[in-house]
């Protein structure tokens, strides 16, 4: 079971990826902005993130490259989660540091494969 | 001349008010329908903790299959949003800062107006949702705008 952070300023999409989630046995704690991951991620270590990129006051690259710069997130898997998928907003993300970059509508069982992929 | 002038001013404003009784109409139905998306998905929550006897434990196969194509379905919801939310802020801008400059919606100025709208667009997504709708009148049934291909899609870096 890892502990995964999940950042979307939807509620209903950070319900969704909970649920599927948590239907692999993890736990997952929810996000509605890159601000708001940042605290928590200070507060708790996670062993997974996966942001959505657009959000309001902190987007989901910059949470990317503020992960980054911290020492116990350096080797953390971070995927994005996202409807964005043009070549030049991946390239942002890899450059930020991202680990993966996922486009939605996601399925759930994939979802689950490509965390349990990041994490072994 | 000095009659030309002020229709051309009376329809700038007009425009601009219907731009911003439209984002706001708009503001309106998407909070609206958020609180039962909201509460469709607890709902989910609620059927996929039933369905799981214990933690990470599989559930019954057919449900589950029917749980997954709810979650993929419900996320569709989430992109209507995120395009209401682009036209909202269009008309906002709009409402905001009206084009004196546009007389009216003659295919003379069409183009022009198009113009001056693309330069207000915030990001590549924007745009492309944008070109979309200018095209076509309306989202096609595969929905997406430029990248429905990806939909799903992953890659690891």
């Amino acid at each position: 079971m890892a502990r995964i952070l999940a950042v979307d300023d939807s509620p209903s999409m950070r319900q969704l990826v909970k649920l599927a989630l948590s239907s692999g046995g993890h736990q997952v704690d929810v996000a509605t902005d890159g601000v708001e991951a940042l605290q928590v991620a200070e507060r708790q270590q996670f062993d997974v993130v996966i942001t959505d990129v657009n959000m309001p006051n902190m987007d989901g690259i910059s949470l990317v490259r503020e992960l980054r710069r911290r020492k116990n997130y350096r080797f953390v898997p971070l995927l994005m989660l996202t409807t964005e998928s043009t070549a030049e907003r991946k390239q942002q993300g890899k450059e930020a540091g991202a680990t993966g970059w996922l486009v939605k509508p996601f399925d759930p069982d994939r979802l689950l494969s490509i965390v349990t992929k990041v994490l072994t | 001349m000095a009659i030309a002038a002020a229709d051309t001013r009376c329809r700038c404003e007009t425009l601009g008010v219907s731009a911003e009784a439209a984002a706001i109409l708009l503001a309106f139905a998407m909070r609206e329908s958020e609180t039962p998306a909201v509460e469709l998905g607890s709902a989910l929550e609620r059927l996929g903790r039933e369905l799981r006897p214990a933690v990470g434990a599989p559930g019954p196969e057919a449900l589950t299959r029917e749980l997954a194509a709810c979650v993929r379905a419900l996320q569709f919801h989430d992109r209507l949003m995120q395009q209401l939310a682009v036209i909202r802020n269009l008309l906002t801008r709009l409402a905001d800062h009206p084009l004196p400059q546009m007389a009216g919606f003659g295919a003379q100025r069409w183009e022009e107006l198009l113009s001056a709208l693309r330069e207000r667009l915030a990001t590549g997504s924007h745009d492309e949702l944008f070109e979309l709708l200018v095209r076509t009148g309306g989202v096609g049934v595969a929905g997406g705008a430029g990248g429905e291909q990806a939909e799903g899609s992953s890659e690891l870096f």
